[in-house]
């Protein structure tokens, strides 16, 4: 009976697992936020976890403790005619609704510091040095990353100046996805046809796997990029070897990038020179109806994902 | 104004073909293989000992909520059987996946199964445990109690009672069907969008999922209907409001929820059929559609149908708790209000499943509130069961034990889901594996409170033993192997494991994806040990008296066991709240009445069942674009439908010397006893 509260209240012993296993925590990500947006999550979270675990572990204990002293064996006190109370059944709304009160005003709180168009704790930094501008879109199943100002694109992957406030716009020009880096860059939706944005710090080099939260198909298992966040003469070295790249990011080229595809071993690539207003053009194309169909093929016998692009013509 | 489907069609077979048929997917054939086994051995078996006769009479055809209740139940734990079987793949798969040198068997490159194949199977689980599993088995529970407990003969629909069974059962048919006529849905459960448009899902599955859950919700909703009326009209003499049971209470509230719910599912997922069917842009990226426009009915229904789900659950607890502590339950009126007031909040919450999709900080902070506030109520049920169990008696037989787990579920779901309430934290947990280890705490609460009420009212309903020592069995490993699997499942969501991965990309989290491995194993023994339970009680069959543990409260132990098909002989008078315990403490439980009166019943209906079939026929014809079966089931339900209108059948009467027969005898009125054939009224005898 002792062991069922540890068994059966799971968060309780994550930290004893922890603990217990040995465990490097270094693969719990959540765990060392790095970005400032990460540790205002992180800090929520934590908080949460205290301000809950003050009315959770007294009733998990009460409870162990009333099953064990009133179980009919030890012949406790026995009182059958005691079912109600109104002092005590006024406390028992009252204690959840003081907790709830405290969770309210962290809640709204926290929610603006992060806020992804806008996060507040990232006020100051953003006023000091003009946030790095980047488009994102994700296609079936690759992640396109523009830098409208540097004038290059990179597939599945995304190089950041460290100590740089970093600005998404994030489009789909397929189904949804949802943005996300651990301890980095906190979620948001991608949608065809709409923009969402995001905003974050990257305040120390590093490099680490973002991928898509959200499930979109066939290929969302492999749908990774590797963020590498680097000094900044490092990120001039990286834009120059992107521009050097032959190939053209016209809105044909996109067209063709865009087909299905499942970057099965997170090839890395490069663009040079995208399209002014790529971004908006995806937008735009998909408001008015441009889709990449997954051929029925795709989806009936995926026995196997290997192979590049699948061919469909993208219609209208 | 039909659209351009991918493949072939004909006007015969429609998108039909022999393709359709997976005779080249071995775990298919291995499936169907065992299907067609248990199949054959189950119909043989009722052809040798000649039973097609009594269960076309007795069950097929009955209008007796019992019996309707237990076939749903039977149902419920068939899928989820099924459900499990998913899981078990689910995890499976992610076990051996790992990484980008693991090896492929079965044509899949990692794992066993190919990324379209899994991507149906999480699909399917999570579509056929809360709709085909969870749904009926708590439908069933409140069709078999809910009567008893208010001392009713029936449901005030009997008729439609059964339509409901028979449609949801429908439903189910068509999930089953799928794993071996084409394919099904690979989108989730919620069907996400725009994932669910033809473009993107050019097969038949969406569309299975779609009508499945379409048909099978009529006939939720029909229930609901039912259930209202029939705690509004129906309640015993004396049974005024407050003294309904807390069971009954949540059963009112629930069904609130779903009456009102379940019609804008069945609008959500109209609208995305006509997007499919007929080209329409509702929900699509271009040309006007809004893809948000879905995800906002799916939840607007999604919601408050998870507690849709947990209140029956609550209000199991309340009934078995006070039970098991030789008390009353404390704070019954707290319990009435808390449980309005969680069913009330659950419609005002639906956007918290969707803070990352940009909404602004203060549209997400009026949600993380509202959901916040369920806190508050659900707070004050656990503190009153607690305090229930505060000076009490406790004996810990298997329906306790559960309730006593559950409680512990609750509480680790609870401040999980307290967490991904606000959306600072949800910004980095949503849709990772923690988000399905908060919402598995709660569905196996439920699941604990299913078994507790099986275990509970087993007695009562059969008139036999439910076998102790295999249940408490049962209980330990299921709740050993729910400790192991989802402690490891919350760990894996702190290490950002996202969900729904066919491939696992980052070998860092194999210790806890074999963790959860172990534990499906111990899984597999749980369920070995329920099979047990229930076959050892089968075969010892040893009777119980009306009131199989002793300290029962509620009016449906009043009444023997097996319930006899007229539920009471004498309608009862209530006196108290805790009708069968202020009996008991007046030392009148035993008290038979001086004498019997004529009882009206409803005679029983085979048009139920063929509306259910029909429905069937009506999403097969739909699902593979056979226009004429479609065309020719929705002209045979209509016609059903009016052949019952004309239908005069009045009931038929049993007269108190049987009764008083009965009484003597009472194997001769419980649930698998084989009634006489019995002559409806005439319109002169209903006068
Ligand atoms: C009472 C029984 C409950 C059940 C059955 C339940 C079930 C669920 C389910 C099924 C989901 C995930 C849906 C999906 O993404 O596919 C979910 C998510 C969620 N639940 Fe619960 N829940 C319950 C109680 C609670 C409570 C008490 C809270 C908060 C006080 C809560 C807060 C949440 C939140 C915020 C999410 C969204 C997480 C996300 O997707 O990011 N739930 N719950
Ligand atoms: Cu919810």
């Amino acid at each position: 009976m002792r062991l069922k509260p540890i068994l059966a209240n799971p968060l309780l012993a994550v930290p004893a697992l922890l603990a217990l296993s040995g465990c490097n925590t270094g693969d719990y990500r959540l765990f060392h936020p790095l970005s400032q947006v990460a540790q205002v999550q992180w800090w929520a979270t934590l908080f949460e976890l205290g301000i809950m675990s003050l009315i959770i572990v007294p009733v998990t204990v009460l409870i162990a403790v009333f099953i064990w002293r009133y179980r009919k064996s030890a012949n406790a006190k026995y009182d059958p005619s005691w079912s109600h109370s109104l002092g005590l059944e006024i406390l028992v709304w009252a204690v959840p609704l003081v907790i709830v009160t405290i969770c309210g005003i962290v809640s709204i709180r926290t929610t603006h510091a992060v806020d992804p168009y806008a996060p507040g704790v990232l006020a100051k930094a953003e006023a000091a040095q003009p946030p790095l501008d980047i488009d994102v879109i994700t296609t079936d199943w690759q992640w396109l990353f523009i830098y409208p100002d540097q004038h290059v694109a990179a597939v599945d992957e995304l190089v950041v100046p460290a100590g740089r406030v970093v600005h998404m716009r994030l489009t789909s020009s397929s189904v949804t996805n949802d943005f996300f880096i651990p301890g980095v860059a906190p979620m948001i939706d991608v949608m065809p046809g709409m923009r969402t944005e995001d905003t974050f710090d990257a305040p120390t080099p590093l490099s680490d796997t973002g991928f898509s939260a959200d499930f979109s198909g066939a290929g969302f298992s492999w749908m990774q990029f590797e963020l590498h966040i680097v000094p900044q003469g490092d990120f001039d070295t990286w834009v120059a070897k992107a521009a050097a790249s032959p190939r053209q990011l016209t809105y044909t080229a996109f067209t063709q990038f865009a087909q299905p595809t499942v970057n099965e071993h997170a090839t890395i690539s490069y663009f040079a020179n995208p399209t002014p207003q790529l971004f908006e053009t995806v937008v735009g194309a998909a408001q008015a109806g441009v889709v990449y169909p997954v051929p029925d093929a795709l989806t009936t016998s995926v026995a196997s994902l290997e192979g590049g692009p699948v061919s469909a013509a993208a219609t209208k | 104004m039909q659209v351009a489907i991918q493949g072939p069609w004909s006007p015969l077979f429609g998108r039909l073909t022999l393709a359709s048929i997976p005779y080249h997917t071995p775990i298919l054939i291995a499936t169907f293989a065992g299907v067609a086994v248990i199949g054959l051995v189950i119909v043989g078996a009722v052809l040798y000992y000649n039973k097609l006769g009594y269960l076309w009479r007795e069950w097929i055809t009955t209008v007796d909520h019992k019996k309707i209740g237990v076939m749903y139940i039977i149902l419920g734990l068939v899928m989820l059987v099924r459900g499990f079987a998913d899981g078990l793949m689910i995890r499976t798969q992610q076990a051996m996946a790992i990484g980008p040198n693991s090896p492929g068997i079965l044509g899949a490159q990692h794992g066993f199964l190919p990324p379209f194949h899994f991507d149906q199977i999480y699909s399917a689980h999570g579509t056929v445990m809360i709709l085909f599993a969870a749904t009926p088995i708590l439908t069933g529970l409140t069709n078999v109690i809910v009567p008893l407990q208010i001392g009713a003969r029936d449901m005030a629909f009997p008729y439609m009672n059964a339509l409901s069974l028979w449609l949801t059962t429908a439903g189910a048919i068509l999930v089953m069907l799928s794993l071996f006529v084409g394919d099904f849905s690979a989108a989730g459960w919620v069907g996400l969008i725009p994932l669910t448009e033809l473009p993107y899902s050019p097969g038949v599955g969406v569309d299975y999922w779609m009508w499945a859950i379409q048909i099978s919700s009529i006939g939720t909703t029909l229930n609901a209907i039912n259930m209202i009326v029939t705690i509004i009209k129906m309640r015993a003499p004396g049974m005024s409001w407050f003294r309904l049971p807390v069971f009954t209470w949540t059963t009112l509230s629930t069904n609130i929820i779903g009456l009102t719910a379940f019609p804008v599912l069945g609008v959500a997922l109209g609208l995305l059929g006509a997007d499919r069917y007929l080209g329409a842009h509702f929900y699509t990226a271009g040309l006007g559609g809004n893809l948000m426009l879905y995800t906002n009915l799916f939840w607007i229904w999604g919601h408050p149908e998870v507690y849709f789900l947990v209140l029956p659950a609550f209000g199991i607890f309340s009934e078995i708790i006070p039970t098991f502590s030789e008390k009353p339950l404390f704070g019954y009126t707290t319990m009435v209000a808390a449980t309005f007031a969680i069913a009330g909040i659950s419609w005002a919450v639906w956007l918290h499943h969707f803070f990352t999709m940009a909404a602004g900080p203060d549209v997400n902070g009026f949600f993380s509130i509202a959901t916040m506030l369920v806190g508050i109520p659900t707070g004050v049920k656990v503190f009153n069961w607690m305090f229930t169990l505060y000076r009490g008696r406790l004996t810990f037989a298997t329906p306790m034990l559960w309730s006593l787990a559950g409680l512990f579920l609750l509480l680790a779901g609870g401040i999980t889901g307290m967490m991904l309430a606000i959306p600072a934290i949800n910004y980095s947990v949503h849709d990772s594996v923690f988000v399905i280890a908060h919402f598995h705490c709660m569905v196996l609460l439920i699941g604990a409170a299913m078994f507790a009420a099986v275990s509970y009212w087993f007695p009562k309903v059969f008139g036999i033993q439910l076998d102790e020592r295999n249940g408490l069995m049962f209980f330990w490993t299921f709740i050993a192997a729910t400790g192991i699997v989802f402690i490891a499942m919350f760990a894996l969501g702190f290490e950002g494991e996202t969900r729904r991965l066919a491939y696992i990309y980052d070998p860092a989290w194999r210790p806890m994806l074999w963790t959860e491995e172990a534990g499906m194993m111990l899984y597999i023994v749980s369920i070995g040990y329920f099979a047990r339970m229930l076959y050892v009680s089968l075969r010892d069959r040893i009777p119980v008296p009306a009131d199989p543990w002793g300290t029962s409260r509620t009016l449906e132990f009043l009444t023997h066991s097996p319930v006899p098909f007229y539920n009471f002989a004498v309608t009862p008078q209530v006196n108290a709240r805790d009708e069968l315990a202020w009996r008991r403490d007046h030392g009148l439980e035993k008290t038979q009445p001086d004498a019997f009166e004529v009882i009206h019943m409803p005679c029983n209906s085979a048009i139920p069942f063929i509306i259910g079939m029909l429905a069937m026929a009506f999403g097969f014809g739909l699902i593979w674009r056979i226009w004429w079966m479609f065309g020719a089931a929705l002209l045979g339900i209509v016609i059903a439908v009016i052949i019952r209108s004309f239908d005069k059948n009045l009931g038929y009467e049993i007269q108190p010397e049987e009764v008083a027969a009965m009484e003597r005898n009472l194997a001769t009125a419980g649930i698998i006893a084989e009634q006489p054939a019995r002559k409806p009224l005439t319109e002169a005898e209903a006068h």
